[in-house]
């Protein structure tokens, strides 16, 4: 139990990823508003580019780019740029599933009226 | 020329999406033929692809010259391009399709046909490529453009859409996960690099994890069975015209994503506490087919019950390439490429039948039978397909999963398969059952359908009949491709 407690402490970050994501699949779960449930999903999708972001810190580390003067790169000096890339990329995906998903919560709202998950479910029977 | 055929196979129905609305602006009439014209090319270039692909091997593109480890690597095998292949027909079938069946809104439309274009080339991205980012990217276009083709139909579909997005983008953080995982552990995402360094790395549980994030978030994609609920009803109540196309390729398209993890990346003999992954797997297939099955068999609207058929396919699928046997496998693959068609198909009728008898339901179906002769057939011959009988190729797909699961001494797997088949007969009999019932007097005129409508089902019949009588070559060449090394 202390072991368990230690490692945790000693990874915030993923401690952190951790609550987000389950937090996030929480509100998508339980809330009946669509617009909430959008908001659940948004945090689940952030969490793990934060996950994406946490594994890829290095403390003290600069920007992969070859300096003109020093030649030859000391990987340790750098942080790996994929993991940013990845990130980048995945930003963007979710940014494009954001505005599909609004797009639609605004032509349900003008269809049905409610944004609430109950009362649409109810017309659509 | 012949070495950039997959790059081009991706870019024609992409730049034809993008550069839609420029071109028919003033021409509104010319977006369907755009789009179909823009899919038979797609047609010819992957009839030379395979042709290639046969000839020389499986070539590894290298996208601006920098090679696998360090750029992006596109894997064009002979599976990749079969998929491909089969993936256009469809294509340029279900928008011959289209023809009769659009709604009238949706008819002119410039974003609708927009989309299909972009979501067909998302496919061939998926197909293709050979790195796991990769993977993700393209499968998030095809789910991009699949929740908005689902949801234009409006009214109801809207809801089902936004069900479709929520368990869709939930899976798609979840490959994210994975993804992530497996490249804190290795440092790579390259398919053929991982599966070089991730052997040793097995009892990691960081490995572990990745791979299960991956399998949950894909099979959330493929439909499989606890995680199918969004399938139904986005498929009952998406445009008609859309449908099979949707049904025929996106799930079919995500399973082949997994397949080429599983079989590159899971090795056959990791087990978790003893018991081997791909037995697990099987048994996912297992409960698959047969709960997809039943499910199958109790619903009473047409669509569904083909949704549901759909989805115990994906299981029958998941059986086949988990056996861990050469036979297993190229049943599996078999049986998807023949899924892939028979889903057009029944959509395809299954849209004919709202269209042409506003049928929805098996009890509306009472009396079709004698008056549409084309759509009986077509509906003859896919019922023969997803049974499996001779001379259909869906026969020689299940034959050989039934084969491997003998050679494995898997006889669940056996069970599970026979057991599908039943369950697949017997909901086909309710259908003819309805279909053949004694019509009401005053309506036994022939129905006159139109000549699109008789292409598309003349053509995709002919395809599944073709299909069973080839299969001796195909599975030749599954199984070449298999023992080679590369999927």
């Amino acid at each position: 139990m202390f072991e368990l407690l230690e490692t945790l402490i000693q990874r915030p970050n993923f401690v952190v990823f951790v609550i987000l994501f389950l937090w996030g699949i929480y509100i998508m779960s339980a809330h009946p508003n669509l617009v909430k449930k959008l908001i659940g999903l948004y945090i689940v999708q952030t969490s793990v580019i934060f996950f994406l972001v946490a594994f890829s810190a290095k403390d003290g580390a600069t920007v992969p780019i070859i300096l003109a003067e020093s030649g030859l790169v000391d990987p340790m000096l750098y942080a790996n740029p994929l993991p940013h890339a990845l990130t980048v990329t995945a930003i963007v995906v979710q940014i494009a599933t954001l505005g599909v998903s609004l797009a639609l919560v605004s032509a349900i709202y003008r269809k049905f009226g409610s944004l609430d998950e109950d009362e649409i479910l109810e017309q659509l029977k | 020329m012949s070495s950039n055929l997959p790059v081009l196979l991706f870019l024609v129905p992409f730049v034809m999406g993008v550069s839609m609305p420029l071109l028919t602006a003033k021409r509104r009439s010319w977006c369907a033929n755009l789009t179909l014209g823009a899919f038979g090319v797609m047609l010819l270039l992957s009839i030379a692809n395979l042709r290639v692909v046969l000839a020389e091997g499986p070539v590894e593109y290298a996208f601006g010259g920098w090679t696998a480890p360090i750029g992006i690597a596109w894997l064009n095998d002979s599976i990749a391009a079969m998929v491909v292949l089969v993936m256009s027909f469809v294509a340029v079938i279900t928008q011959v399709y289209g023809r009769v069946d659009t709604a009238k809104d949706l008819e002119k439309s410039i974003p609708y046909y927009t989309l299909i274009l972009i979501m067909v080339s998302g496919l061939v991205g998926i197909i293709f490529a050979a790195d796991l980012f990769n993977v993700f990217v393209f499968l998030e276009v095809v789910a991009l453009t699949g929740y908005a083709l689902v949801g234009a139909a409006g009214g109801k579909s809207l809801v089902y859409a936004f069900r479709y997005l929520l368990l869709g983008s939930f899976g798609a953080s979840l490959y994210l996960l994975g993804l992530g995982h497996l490249y804190v552990a290795t440092g790579t995402l390259n398919m053929a690099d991982l599966a070089v360094r991730l052997p040793e790395l097995m009892t990691s549980t960081a490995v572990a994890g990745g791979l299960i994030y991956i399998f949950l978030g894909l099979s959330i994609k493929m439909a499989l069975i606890p995680l199918h609920s969004w399938l139904p009803d986005a498929y009952a109540n998406a445009p008609s015209s859309v449908t099979p196309l949707l049904a025929s390729t996106v799930t079919k398209v995500s399973l082949v994503a997994w397949i080429r993890i599983e079989y590159s990346l899971i090795a056959q003999g990791v087990e978790v506490s003893h018991v081997p992954v791909l037995v697990l797997l099987e048994e996912l297939g297992v409960i698959a087919a047969l709960v997809g099955g039943a499910l199958a068999l109790i619903q009473t609207n047409l669509k569904r019950m083909f949704a549901y058929g759909g989805i115990s396919h994906i299981g029958l699928i998941l059986i086949g390439v988990s056996l861990g046997n050469t036979t297993g496998f190229a049943g599996g693959m078999f049986y998807l490429i023949n899924d892939a068609v028979m889903q057009a198909s029944l959509f395809m009728i299954a849209g004919a039948l709202i269209y042409y008898h506003g049928v929805h339901t098996l009890e509306d179906l009472r009396g079709v039978g004698r008056q549409s002769p084309w759509l009986t057939s077509a509906l003859v011959v896919a019922a023969v397909a997803m049974v499996g009988l001779p001379p259909t190729g869906g026969f020689f797909g299940k034959w050989n999963i039934i084969l491997g699961a003998l050679e494995a001494q898997h006889y669940l797997a056996a069970f599970a398969v026979l057991a599908s088949t039943l369950l697949t007969l017997a909901y086909f009999l309710k259908i003819f059952s309805c279909w053949f019932h004694q019509p009401q007097p005053a309506t036994s005129e022939p129905l006159v359908v139109s000549n699109a409508l008789r292409i598309s089902l003349g053509a995709i019949s002919f395809s599944m009949i073709a299909l069973g009588l080839m299969s001796d070559t195909i599975f030749q060449f599954l199984i070449e491709s298999i023992t080679n090394g590369g999927v």
